[in-house]
């Protein structure tokens, strides 16, 4: 009789013990994929209603990774030692001679710089970014190289023809 | 290399650059009608990636970002540190239907497009049914039914492999009309373009449109195409590309513009130098050896072939954390 008692209670014991575990796990499993969906259902809005607001910037493609987000006087330092001779830009920066070229955005498109103002809390948030920036052309610096039509960003540029091709039926 | 400074992971990204196709941002007609950014699965990995609904659905685009090492942006008076620049452009949504349509494939039976477009991780799979392509060819790839004003589809193997012959054609066609060059080099990303000589076979301009177009299919409807495109099955890269590979090499002289001594490898993997000088035929030999690491580097997988430009584009896709989920970077 008390054997049995004692193996009930131990049973629940080991249940009790059992439980928040299982719960957890469970929880953490449950929690994981919904996340997962609400992260894979959530959208991003653009509005393109803020297209009449945008400003037309002068853009630059820089060789190298500036670790900064944010303003900078680039009218003040950078752009009034930018050279143009006979189509060759070039430009001293930190004491690195880049050289540039202009490239145009492929007929048909557009270029966009998005922006979102209010960062979303959570990924299962909806966002929204607007249009901050249109652009038709921009400038790209090489590290010394002299830019020709092998740069990554030139043959980048011819992407958007293929994928037509590839997609539209 | 143990001298480069480690770069501090970018964490904080507001701002995307973005080149977008012009009918991905005409006004909407209704005032909601915004486009969305969304993530669908990929029809090829079938992880998830950034797609985006042209306004009202009509239209589905795919992002794709273009991204270099080491670069950065002057967006008028700021620093942009995120250098990537993404592509919208237009993507047939067929591509994204038929993997729905082959899972329910088996049962064999008509059904609705709504019974079959489902997915659970990916709600806003349904969106997919608004765009205009959709229903207009829809049964390019399906046989169509319908009873009582509804339309029943059952995929159609046949059918998708013309449909999809025909898109070969059709990327061959705008392959020609490029300077892309084809040729077996481009696999290995150093390749050397030779502008005056057009000479790529067709087999090569096939290879290649096929190679674009499995990007978009399941890796079963990939081999099907290239049975259906009687091309024959790639050897392995191993005993097929490094004879060939030498042969380019010693056969037509490596053409380089500038001193080869400035570039560090990875510099010259991604810019092939045009001209050569003296000095630089004799660091050919360097050259070859390297061209061979590159092959093997490259080799091993099928995937290769999955990736026949010479520069890259990315799936935006949080599984590659060059370009996380949903625009956000998280750092390189």
């Amino acid at each position: 009789m008390s054997r049995s008692l004692w193996l009930m209670i131990a049973r629940v014991k080991l249940l009790f013990f059992l439980l928040p575990e299982r719960l957890l796990r469970f929880c953490l499993a449950f929690g994981f994929i919904l996340l997962r969906m609400c992260s894979n259902a959530s959208v991003i809005t653009v509005q393109l209603g803020s297209l009449g607001q945008a400003d037309k910037p002068q853009i630059h493609l820089l060789p190298c990774e500036i670790e900064h987000d944010g303003p900078a006087e680039v009218s003040r330092y950078f752009t009034p030692t930018v050279k143009d001779h006979k189509n060759e830009m070039s430009v001293s920066f930190r004491g690195r001679g880049l050289k540039g070229a202009e490239i145009n955005c492929p007929q048909g498109y557009t270029g966009l710089v998005l922006k979102e103002d209010n960062k979303a809390a959570s990924d299962q948030e909806d966002r929204t970014v607007r249009i901050s920036s249109v652009f038709h052309r921009f400038t790209y610096w090489n590290l010394e190289t002299k830019p020709n039509s092998d740069d990554g960003v030139v043959m980048a540029m011819t992407w958007p023809a293929l994928a037509e091709a590839v997609s539209v039926c | 290399m143990s001298h480069k400074k480690k770069r501090s992971p970018n964490t904080h990204n507001d701002t995307w650059v973005v080149v977008a196709a012009d009918s991905a941002v005409e006004a909407p007609r209704r005032k909601d009608g915004d486009p969305l950014l969304v993530q669908l699965r990929n029809p090829c990995t079938g992880v998830a990636s950034l797609y985006m609904f042209g306004s009202d659905d009509a239209h589905l685009y795919e992002v794709k970002a273009f991204n270099e090492d080491c670069h950065s942006w002057f967006i008028g008076q700021t620093v942009h540190r995120d250098g990537r620049l993404l592509y919208i452009t237009p993507v047939d949504p067929l591509y994204h239907l038929l993997p729905y349509l082959i899972k329910v494939a088996k049962e064999g039976k008509f059904q609705l497009l709504q019974q079959m477009v489902i997915d659970e991780d990916f709600p806003v799979c349904s969106r997919l049914l608004n765009c205009k392509e959709t229903k207009a060819s829809l049964g390019l790839v399906a046989e169509e039914k319908e009873v009582a004003g509804q339309k029943f589809y059952r995929y159609s193997q046949e059918k998708t492999m013309e449909w999809l012959k025909k898109k070969v054609d059709k990327t061959v066609k705008a392959l020609k009309n490029s300077n892309i060059s084809v040729g077996g080099g481009v696999k290995s990303t150093t390749y050397i373009r030779v502008n005056q000589e057009c000479d790529f076979c067709e087999e090569d301009y096939l290879r290649y449109a096929h190679g674009l177009i499995s990007e978009y299919i399941s890796e079963d409807l990939s081999k099907d195409l290239l049975k259906h495109l009687q091309l024959p099955e790639v050897l392995s890269p191993n005993e097929a590309e490094p004879p060939s590979k030498k042969r380019k090499v010693s056969d037509k002289p490596v053409e380089a513009g500038e001193d080869y001594t400035k570039f560090n490898s990875t510099d010259f993997a991604r810019k092939p130098p045009k001209k050569m000088t003296a000095a630089q035929k004799s660091l050919a030999k360097v050259d070859k050896t390297g061209m061979k690491i590159m092959s093997a580097f490259f080799s091993p997988k099928a995937k290769t072939e999955k990736l026949p430009l010479g520069w890259q584009l990315w799936e935006v896709s949080d599984s590659t954390n060059a370009s996380p989920q949903l625009l956000q970077s998280q750092g390189s």
